[in-house]
């Protein structure tokens, strides 16, 4: 679903560092338990089996312990552990004898058995007298992550995001400036808030990354920091007299995200918040950010609820196929049901997932537990006009898709199946007319297409005209030509080129 | 000896070809050249303007549940 700017994980992001830049955010103990976390599987294992084995081990020896079914893992595994250099070759110098970068080593077990761990686990202030309550954490970080993600849809608030999260946003193109000065969304900002909040904490902080380089912040201090607050306690308060001047400059940073509360800004104190707990928890299944967001609300708010609980937990329960539609609760927020009359309805109240809605759809009416539209050719295009594609809007209205739509095109492709056992078609939960018709508003939009360039008429014989008209498709400019008519179309880039061509060919006749 | 002419080729299916030939018939500004069936050499400030009558011309065709709903 998501496009290709999107792909780049903070795993990739490692991986492009250098090694002498990895070797130095090895030395921070809960940096390694991080990277551990974001691991695949199997190399998590390897490397349990390997810390606290000195020596070297055989590569052929890992095999072994792999099933040949999961050949491909293997390879992901160890293909991981090398991109990062926790994987390096043995002290003797055979072949295929491996053993784990030394400095990740002794960091791992000092993050395992906690020996000298130089705080990079966060100094915890105990203070009776200032207790924050973790509710009130989760208020503030859905507060101002939601606020950051509505700016972004274009809800008219009340609070703008902080100028740091603006520009942040507008680094990582997810706005843009339109000709007005005001910042619109774009076609990846859309992608992104169709992403899951784990995810879209990510962009955004790879993209902190990639500016703090410019802004010359050391990455090594930068990752250590976001990988200390993955590691961090909910509802405890932490010290920062610890951490190196351009960390206490990202705490700011942070706190604008929501990941991080303090009370003052020139507090030393600081709170992390759910967000942060959730940057290295593998635990990917929260759904969307406005469902995640939601959960975090409930749970906080709800005052008999466990607060403890990660957010991840509770969407566990709702994705049960067998018991949806039963019980209401269990109905993932923002469950989108569309007719083929081109209807849409929402079970949702809150606030953002309509504004995303509304980014496609004539919304109608609004019902304490659900919204009802319909999607128009004008509603589509202007989606379409936003840049916005209408790939991603049947994308989002899939995942989206209520699970009773799911159940039904589930027996709908049974019965296909049962009278013809060959038929190849997919599972189709958007009824198939709504997702012609969108696709063709789209072609509509581009019903013409039209380049700038040059006609060459008026060749005097076959031969001059195929002369010239071969070089320019040679050089790729060529866009249309008629050869019975003697006549080319070449772009506006291409014809100097072209002219240039024949006017020394055509002299030395 | 050849000659190169400055325009804008516009690609479209005939129907939209025979569309942009009927708003050209006002005023003859906008075509140069029909090129063939798909293709036309226009004017290359028109283009937009070609664009945006289109878009109204089209929207005269589509059915918009709207409207009737509102009406009744």
């Amino acid at each position: 679903m998501s496009g290709a700017p999107f792909k780049a994980t903070v795993n990739e992001y490692l991986e492009d560092l250098p090694p002498q830049v990895q070797s130095r955010l090895y030395t921070s103990p809960a940096t390694c338990l991080a990277i551990y976390r974001l691991l695949p599987k199997l190399a998590k294992f390897f490397i349990m089996s390997m810390v606290f084995n000195e020596s070297d081990v055989s590569l052929r020896d890992l095999d072994r312990w792999v099933q040949s079914t999961a050949k491909f893992q293997f390879n992901e595994a160890i293909k991981s552990m090398k991109s990062l250099h926790l994987l390096i070759e043995g002290h003797s110098g055979q072949p295929f004898m491996i053993n784990l970068n030394s400095i990740f080593r002794s960091s791992f077990r000092n993050a395992l058995t906690g020996g000298e761990v130089n705080n990079s686990f966060g100094n915890v202030v105990d203070d009776e007298h200032e207790v924050v309550l973790p509710e009130m954490l989760d208020q503030y970080a859905a507060n101002k992550w939601e606020s950051i993600l509505h700016y972004m849809v274009g809800t008219p608030l009340t609070q703008t995001p902080s100028r740091n999260v603006l520009s942040l946003l507008q680094h990582s193109k997810l706005m843009e400036e339109n000709g007005t000065g005001e910042l619109q969304i774009t076609n990846e900002g859309f992608q992104f808030l169709l992403q899951d909040a784990n995810a879209q904490i990510w962009t955004l902080l790879l993209q902190y990354l990639r500016l703090a380089e410019t802004l010359q912040m050391d990455p090594v201090d930068v990752l250590n920091f976001i990988f200390m607050l993955g590691a961090l306690e909910l509802g405890k308060a932490y010290n920062d007299s610890h951490l190196s001047d351009t960390q206490k400059v990202m705490l700011q940073d942070m706190r604008d995200y929501g990941l991080v509360f303090q009370k003052a800004s020139n507090s030393t104190k600081f709170y992390p918040t759910r967000l942060a707990a959730m940057l290295t928890s593998d635990s990917m299944s929260i759904r969307s950010a406005s469902s995640a967001m939601n959960s975090v609300l409930t749970q906080g708010t709800a005052s008999n609820t466990k607060t403890d609980e990660p957010p991840a937990a509770k969407d566990d329960a709702d994705q049960d196929p067998g018991q949806v539609g039963t019980t209401a609760q269990i109905i993932p927020d923002g469950a989108v049901i569309l007719e083929t009359n081109f209807k849409i309805y929402s079970y949702s109240n809150s606030p953002l997932q309509i504004a995303i809605l509304s980014l496609f759809v004539h919304l109608k009416a609004r019902f304490t537990n659900m919204v009802t539209g319909q999607i128009t050719r004008d509603s589509v295009r202007r989606a379409l006009l936003n840049g916005i594609t209408a790939d991603q809007i049947i994308a989002y209205m899939e995942t989206h898709a209520h699970p009773q739509m799911r159940r039904l095109a589930e027996q709908t492709l049974d019965k296909k199946i049962e009278l013809d056992p060959n038929c190849k078609e997919g599972l189709q939960i958007l009824p198939p007319t709504v997702v012609d018709q969108i696709k063709l508003w789209q072609l509509e939009l581009d019903r013409i297409l039209s380049y700038d360039g040059y006609l060459f008429t008026d060749f005097d014989n076959s031969q001059e005209y195929s002369m010239l008209s071969n070089y320019a498709s040679d050089i790729g400019v060529l866009l249309w030509k008629d050869d019975k008519k003697r006549r080319f179309f070449v772009s506006q880039e291409g014809n100097a080129q072209v002219i240039d061509y024949a006017k020394r060919k055509l002299k030395k006749k | 000896m050849p000659r190169a002419r400055k325009g804008a080729l516009v690609k479209c299916d005939p129907s939209i070809k025979a569309l942009i030939i009927q708003i050209d018939t006002n005023k003859n500004d906008i075509i140069l050249e029909e090129l063939d069936d798909t293709h036309l050499l226009v004017d290359p400030a028109k283009v937009e303007f070609i664009k945006s009558e289109l878009n109204r011309l089209m929207a005269q065709n589509i059915y918009d549940p709207l409207d009737e709903e509102e009406e009744s």
